[in-house]
């Protein structure tokens, strides 16, 4: 009777407290998985590859961290609003999605370890006569809406992770075209030079993979900043992301990121140049 | 009843109403303003003017307007040529030259649809895909959600329809509240929200899809349910107390029956827009029909080729759906038809 009483009152307690520290470590080490959340629709980071399975290098970080824990790895596919809107109630473990660490959304995520740089880059239509960023200036320009991207042709963009490296804002838009994500604009200046658009901002892999892809786009000059992107995990399990934070280091230690920047990026994309 | 008209002489039928006239001219004239000259047809049209078209040319007013008027007394006269047919061959004449002109359009595009054809390694090409993954899921969702949707509406209504007050208050706030707010936030409360309460409250995304839909589509349709049952004339009341049946029975056999006729049609329309309104429970990672077409669209950089394969998807579904309608009308409509 007495052990019963112990058994309910310990599942009472369970259910009026549901949070407690080491809750995630406990899950994914009690259950032997890894569930990762990423959006698959940025390749080359994440994205459904020609076996109809998901692949990319935000993908093998994701699966390398799992293997380090010695668990099985599996991935969610919630849209980004849904993965920054923090409160994951254990549906995903861990985003391994390519995320900013702004101190706005570190009150809603804990960022334990920041995994690679992107450069941010403009583009022009190839029929476009524009050469330097100075000539940008006074432009139409296309980017996301509510991104870092945007945050910067703002003059906005405050990135205060630990390593960002700093930046000058260079490029002054004479409109800015915001859209839902990065590549509806190289849609839109894909209709033409200066029908829509002007130019685009955005991350260099992306443009460069829609280069790859028949986008008639060059990137202009040198990339306007770069930024740091971190694992995120929801909040409350100091343990969980301490250890996160060791397996990445571990990680850029052992040349392991390196290497898998360079199978999906081409260059080193780990540290900043 | 067509066929007792008269057939009138060919010399009458081909001649144009004034309204005829008003309308073809006015698309003469918008067709001179969208200045065709430099597209195919005005292509065709220049070298019997003596002019040319093609790069380092700048066509004039004068092309503009006859490539205008020539395509303008073109539809003239395919209309003049439908109107001599008879109903039953203008339908699918007209169906097939929009779908047509349709096609035309997007094939214009500077789009590769090639992608749609294109093999995985296991052999599925991103059409089969779509379908095997996307529109299995779309369907799933939504018949799930409508048939939830339909026994929430039908309380409503009834609740409605009391005279008990509490009823009456939970009914309307309920499709006041589902109505008037957008189903994207409602999916972000289920999802998002319900997990305050406890961690036993964190629905995985497919139920929590399902709860959202159905709940937003069964205040729409508590209204349309509320509006069937009303429409069956009160004298059917009377009738079956006339022959002794209690209320339950006249309900069943009465009022049901016949309030079907009018609620089929527009349940039918909701379940339409209901296919469509799927795609916003892809934010909690349902791989259903539009966001299949994203994901492999994004991999190639192809998402408008693979959108425009999911909107061809959804009209095939869709047409189905509406000839399921038909024949569910058919049945509840069977008292208002000549029979033999």
């Amino acid at each position: 009777m007495k052990t019963k009483l112990a058994v309910l009152a310990a599942a009472v307690a369970m259910l009026a407290a549901p949070t407690f520290a080491g809750e995630t470590l406990d899950r994914v080490m009690k259950t032997g998985k890894l569930t990762m959340s990423s959006d698959p629709e940025y390749p080359p980071q994440s994205f459904l590859n020609d076996s109809n399975e998901l692949d990319g290098f935000d993908v093998d970080v994701g699966k390398e961290i799992a293997k380090r824990l010695g668990v099985d790895f599996g991935i969610e596919t919630p849209a980004w609003e849904v993965i920054i809107a923090g409160g994951w109630s254990g549906r995903w473990d861990i985003s391994v999605g390519s995320v900013t660490p702004t101190k706005a959304r570190a009150q809603v995520l804990s960022f334990p370890a920041i995994y690679y740089y992107t450069p941010a880059s403009f583009a022009v239509h190839t029929d476009s006569s524009v050469t330097s960023l100075e000539e940008l200036n006074g432009k139409v320009i296309g980017t996301c809406g509510g991104c870092t991207y945007d945050a910067y042709l703002l003059k906005d963009l405050v990135i205060d992770a630990e390593g960002t490296p700093p930046f000058e804002y260079q490029v002054t838009a004479g409109e800015l075209k915001t859209y839902e994500t990065d590549t509806n604009a190289f849609d839109d200046l894909r209709l033409g030079d200066g029908v829509r658009v002007d130019a685009v901002f955005s991350a260099l892999p992306t443009i460069q993979e829609a280069i790859k892809n028949g986008y008639p786009m060059k990137v202009i000059g040198e990339p306007a900043f770069y930024e740091p992107l971190a694992v995120a995990t929801d909040k409350g399990d100091p343990e969980f992301d301490a250890k996160i934070a060791e397996i990445v280091g571990e990680m850029h230690k052992d040349g392991t990121l390196k290497a898998l920047s360079e199978k999906w990026y081409g260059v080193d994309l780990t540290t900043v140049q | 009843m067509r066929a007792d008209i008269p057939a009138r002489p060919i010399l009458e039928r081909i001649t144009p109403s004034r309204t005829e006239v008003i309308v073809i001219a006015c698309l003469a004239a918008l067709l001179i303003w969208m200045q065709l000259a430099g597209t195919r047809i005005g292509g065709l049209i220049a070298p019997l003017t003596g002019g040319a078209t093609g790069p380092g040319t700048e066509p004039g007013f004068f092309l503009h307007s006859i490539t205008g008027l020539a395509i303008a007394g073109a539809l003239w006269v395919n209309l003049i040529l439908l109107r001599l047919l008879p109903f039953k061959f203008q339908v699918p004449i007209v169906w097939v030259e929009l779908l047509v002109a349709f096609i035309t359009f997007v094939s214009s595009f500077d789009r590769d649809f090639g992608i749609w054809f294109a093999t995985s390694q296991d052999g599925t090409t991103n059409f089969v895909y779509l379908i095997t993954t996307g529109a299995v899921t779309t369907l799933y969702v939504s018949f799930i959600s409508i048939a939830f949707a339909c026994i929430l509406a039908m309380a409503a209504a009834l609740a409605r329809l009391s005279d008990n007050g509490l009823a009456y208050a939970a009914s309307t706030f309920y499709t006041s509240f589902f109505r008037g707010t957008p189903l994207l936030l409602q999916v972000y409360v289920i999802y998002l929200g319900l997990p305050q309460l406890g961690p036993q409250f964190a629905l995985n995304a497919v139920p929590s899809g399902i709860l959202a839909l159905s709940l937003c589509y069964g205040a729409y349709l508590a209204e349309i349910f509320r509006a069937g049952i009303l429409g069956v004339h009160p004298g059917q009341h009377d009738a079956a107390a006339a022959l002794g049946l209690n209320r339950k029975l006249t309900f069943r056999k009465i009022i049901f029956p016949q309030a079907m006729r009018f609620i089929v049609p527009p349940t039918g329309n909701q379940f339409i827009a209901m296919l469509k309104d799927s795609s916003l429970v892809s934010v909690m990672g349902v791989w259903e029909l539009t966001r299949t077409a994203q994901i492999i669209g994004r991999r190639d950089f192809r998402v408008f080729e693979m959108l425009i394969a999911a909107a061809i998807i959804y009209w095939a579904l869709s047409i189905c759906f509406e000839l399921i309608q038909a024949r569910i009308e058919r049945h509840y409509g069977k008292g208002y038809t000549k029979r033999g």
